[in-house]
């Protein structure tokens, strides 16, 4: 809280934030061409407070996305490759006895930063996992009877890599709960990838990105886009699309509560990314596939051929109060 | 108590509904009231409306307990019985007021609605005028507001609530329309009202003393309306008969000893045509029916003529009712007078109006016939200075003696009087009728409106081989109250004294509008009985309507209604509109002439209304983004006049 005053001493200028928000937006859309939407979203799932689960096939740009958005926003980054012999103190970190000084010494994992890359989250064993998902929901981390608060801000981005089936271990949907949001970025279209190929090296021109935000600025802009304002009319909707999902044939498992609640932040975050008054029904429809798509059960023997198509389904269904 | 608890003042937003509600179902109450109830109706409102105000606490429950008993006790006193409409609806009145005291939630106020409603309802008890039905309607939906609005949003305008108040009696008028068509009526009430024992008898009574009927004449109330088959007959024929007062006790005449009379068969020969014609009586609370002189039939039941062609009801008239009756206004008595009954006619008190009994007797032995008598005494009263006046001087106990000789002014009542008396001085059987004269006619309505102020008193004399015959000296002496009817007489006469003049034609006309009026809601609405029932269920093609048949159509009736309402609500239903915004919006919508898709967003419907290239981009721009502030944004005023310029603009 007293860090939160601080805050909102330095960063409270509304034109500062918004003017750190374009910025932002310009750089990662000129290195990840073509994904302005992709980009949009990672940035209110950050706005947001929560984490980010990118489901797509290798070399599609997901690793890069993350590393800029660390870079652009200034955050401390960590990668951290899951595999099947990842053990939960590769992720956390371990207790280390230091014979010269006769003590234990605790030796941070990669968790320990305020941007972490999980790579092909679903290859580590459940175990991994885990340790992963609970460090995410708690915000802190317990290592030998101490308890360790993780930086803030604080926000994961996991792949997963939906083409291998053989020996990974897919996050159930109480696991997937955790995330915010899941986004696919998919594949470029003609001039993007026109560009890519012909343009400079990507990596290279991350490390040239300078930092714009630092991590004081992320929490203001944080704030802000909690304080965006929600008129009953949006809440009217909201509840409409949850009591669609809820009660409509095509759907096992409705929105939860806790999903209502995703869809109310993840729109005003995404209302405070876009500039608007407040949160617009062009918001809830444009968060609303990636905050219901992992989060839906079709019913069996349904039509839809993806997550996207029935949560495009819903949005065509149910009419704005 | 130790510590006072003061009221939260959550109740200062709808008590002052509660308090116009219960105001408004008083209203028709007050003129009956004793003032005292009044006075603490009034009193009980303003401190209540004080304590919450004033955040004050509300009196003990002592305080309360104590005021109610004195409240019920003083009803007691007042009425001296707390059964009947009067003390029933006092009492009412009073502990509404004492409810008021303790209204502490909304549960409470609900209980004070309950009692305003049934406040009103026990208003018709006591009389139904034609404006009673518009004003019943009116506390209804007063109290409907009052009731709507204790769950009302705080940005709720009166005007809201009075039109969902409104609406929602309208949705059930139709029940209460059919329900009142076809619940069987039946003859014997299931319970009777009590009828008000305060409740003075109107009209003519049963006895005649000097002023009675003047200050009968005062009043401007309906007695009866008569509406006739053919032509009305010419006002010097409309006597109508009602009582017959036989006894004399020297000041005030009376129908004493009912046996006199019946001893005596006096036969009616009718001559001439018969009269047709049916009379709408208003209630008197006596028993006396009255009739076109000389009644031959009528139809109310259980009405039977007396042994002086009176008409008498076994009941007392307690209601408004109406009767068809056949008269002749020609006709003779021919009846054999016995001597007992001869006597009887003839008997006055020895000692009283010693002068009258002189001249009579000095007057009759000059004349040297009983019929040159009697036309001497009406030359007296033609030709002597008597004058027609409605306000005679007092007349103390030899009245006719002081009437006669010394003030020599009067109404119809001392001019029969007098007159019987100086016949029955001179030995000539004669008897005074009560009744009314004359009447006034409703061309708008067609029918015959007798008020009080008809009411007259006349005499009948029996002449040997002529029978009974009607004598009105009141004729003799002002013959313009015969021929033109009391009230114009009237201003003919005194009134003119006064510097007043008969009223304009324009109010006439409305008078006689609203009497014309009133004449039919009496005859459809609350005379809706039995009979008329029964006609009006065979005119809609009820064979041999009975109970159950009406009751069978009444549950039918209301069901269908009950789903006809339901299905039209439901057709009618649209989703509420939030705000004015949305509505604003959909007036934008209408403009384009395009439907919006289900889960279609603003933005998208604008895009594609551009598209068309028929709207104009910039204010379809300027619509729609005035639109999400006004709708989705914080509270702003200026996005909503934005939005209604730019779309006012649109055309």
């Amino acid at each position: 809280m007293q860090r939160g005053n601080i805050v909102e001493k330095l960063h409270t200028s509304e034109e500062a934030q918004r003017a750190v928000i374009e910025r932002a937006r310009d750089a990662l859309g000129g290195i990840i061409l073509g994904k302005n939407e992709q980009i949009t979203l990672s940035l209110a799932c950050l706005l947001a407070r929560g984490h980010l689960l990118i489901e797509d096939l290798p070399g599609l740009g997901k690793t890069m996305l993350a590393q800029s958005l660390s870079r652009v926003l200034g955050l401390s980054f960590q990668r951290i490759q899951f595999t099947s012999d990842l053990l939960p103190a590769d992720i956390i970190g371990v207790s280390v006895f230091r014979q010269n000084r006769g003590e234990f010494e605790f030796q941070p994992g990669p968790i320990f930063s305020q941007l972490i890359l999980a790579d092909e989250v679903n290859r580590a064993t459940p175990k991994a996992q885990s340790a992963l998902l609970e460090a995410m929901e708690e915000q802190q981390v317990s290592v030998d009877g101490t308890t360790r608060s993780l930086p803030e801000p604080f926000f994961v981005v996991a792949t997963q890599n939906p083409g291998d089936q053989i020996g990974t271990f897919p996050l159930p949907e109480s696991q997937l709960d955790r995330f915010l949001m899941r986004i696919q970025m998919g594949y470029p279209n003609e001039d993007s990838e026109r560009e890519l190929l012909t343009g400079a090296d990507r990596r290279l021109m991350l490390k040239d990105t300078e930092a714009d935000a630092s991590p004081e600025m992320l929490l203001a802009l944080q704030q802000s886009a909690t304080a965006v304002h929600v008129s009953d009319a949006l809440i009217d909707y909201i509840q409409a699309l949850v009591r669609h999902t809820r009660e409509s044939a095509d759907i096992e498992i409705g929105l939860s509560p806790r999903g209502a609640q995703a869809l109310v932040a993840a729109s005003k975050a995404l209302a405070f990314v876009e500039d608007h008054s407040g949160a617009y029904p062009d918001d809830v429809q444009a968060v609303f596939t990636s905050i219901a798509g992992h989060r839906l059960k079709p019913a069996g023997g349904t039509q839809f051929r993806s997550p996207a198509e029935l949560c495009q389904h819903v949005l065509d269904s149910v009419a704005i109060p | 108590m130790i510590q006072a608890r003061g009221t939260d003042g959550s109740l200062l937003s709808s008590l002052p509904w509660t308090m116009t509600a219960l105001a408004v179902s008083i209203v028709p109450h007050l003129p009956y009231l004793p003032i005292w109830i009044s006075i603490a109706l009034f009193g009980c409102t303003i401190w209540r409306y004080v304590i919450e105000k004033r955040r004050r606490s509300l009196p003990s429950v002592w305080l309360r307990g104590l005021l109610a008993l004195a409240c019920f006790l003083g009803v007691l006193v007042t009425y001296s019985t707390v059964s009947g409409v009067g003390p029933g609806s006092a009492l009412l009145a009073i502990m509404a007021a004492l409810k008021l005291l303790e209204t502490r939630k909304r549960r409470d106020q609900f209980v004070l609605l309950f009692i305003s409603i049934f406040l009103v309802m026990s208003a018709l008890l006591r009389e139904q005028y034609l404006w009673s039905f518009p004003y019943l309607v009116v506390s209804i939906i007063v109290i409907m507001a009052a009731w709507l609005r204790m769950s009302a949003a705080h940005d709720e305008t009166a005007r809201q609530t009075f039109s969902t108040g409104g609406r929602l009696l309208l949705y059930a008028a139709p029940l209460a329309v059919a329900m009142w068509i076809f619940f069987p009526r039946i003859a014997i009430p299931f319970w009777t009202v009590p009828i008000d024992t305060g409740t003075a008898t109107t009209g003519i009574s049963d006895s005649m003393s000097p002023g009675d009927v003047s200050k009968l004449s005062q009043s401007d109330a309906v007695a009866f309306r008569v509406k006739f088959e053919d032509t009305i007959p010419a006002a010097r024929d409309r006597y109508w008969r009602g009582l017959v007062l036989t006894v004399f006790n020297g000041r005030t005449w009376s129908m004493n000893d009912p046996f006199a009379g019946s001893r005596v068969h006096e036969t009616v020969t009718e001559k001439g045509d018969p009269i047709k014609y049916q009379v709408t009586l208003e209630p008197t609370h006596q028993p006396y029916v009255f009739a076109l002189d000389m009644p031959w039939s009528w139809t109310l039941e259980r009405t039977f003529m007396g042994p002086q062609q009176q008409l008498v009801s076994a009941r007392p008239i307690d209601q408004r009712v109406a009767y068809d009756a056949v008269s002749y206004t020609g006709f003779s008595t021919n009846a054999d007078l016995g001597n007992y009954a001869r006597s009887w006619y003839q008997r006055l008190p020895d000692a009283s109006n010693p002068r009258t009994q002189r001249v009579a007797k000095e007057m009759r032995s000059a004349a040297g016939s009983d019929n040159a008598y009697i036309e001497a005494v009406l030359r007296k009263f033609n030709t002597e200075e008597y004058f027609y006046t409605l306000e005679p001087p007092p007349l103390g106990n030899n009245s006719v003696d002081r009437f006669l000789f010394d003030t020599r002014r009067g109404f119809c009542e001392h001019y029969a009087s007098a007159f019987a008396v100086m016949m029955r001085a001179a030995d000539i059987p004669a008897r005074i009728v009560l009744g009314y004269q004359g009447g006034e006619v409703n061309s708008m309505a067609g029918h015959l409106i007798v008020r009080q102020s008809d009411a007259h008193a006349w005499n009948e004399v029996w002449i040997e081989g002529r029978g009974w015959y009607r004598i009105d000296p009141t004729a003799a002496v002002a013959p313009d109250r015969i021929d033109l009817g009391a009230s114009d007489a009237a201003f003919q006469g005194v009134g003119a004294a006064w510097g007043l003049s008969a009223p304009s034609q324009f109010l006439h006309q409305l008078s006689m509008t609203l009497d014309a009026l009133d004449a039919k809601w009496n005859d459809w609405v609350l005379g809706y009985g039995p009979d008329k029932q029964n006609d009006f269920m065979q005119r809609l093609g009820m064979h041999d309507p009975d109970w159950q048949k009406m009751m069978l159509t009444m549950i039918g009736l209301i069901v269908g209604l009950i789903g006809l309402i339901s299905v039209l609500l439901a057709l009618r239903y649209r989703p509420p509109a939030k705000d004015r915004a949305a509505i604003l919006f959909r007036r934008f919508i209408k403009k384009t002439g395009l439907e919006p898709g289900t889960g279609e967003t603003a933005k998208r419907f604008a895009r594609r209304a551009m598209q068309t290239g028929t709207l104009p981009a910039e204010s379809v721009e300027s619509i729609t983004a005035a639109y999400h502030d006004a709708r989705y944004g914080p509270t702003d005023e200026f996005a909503i006049a934005r939005l209604k310029r730019a779309v006012g603009t649109m055309g």
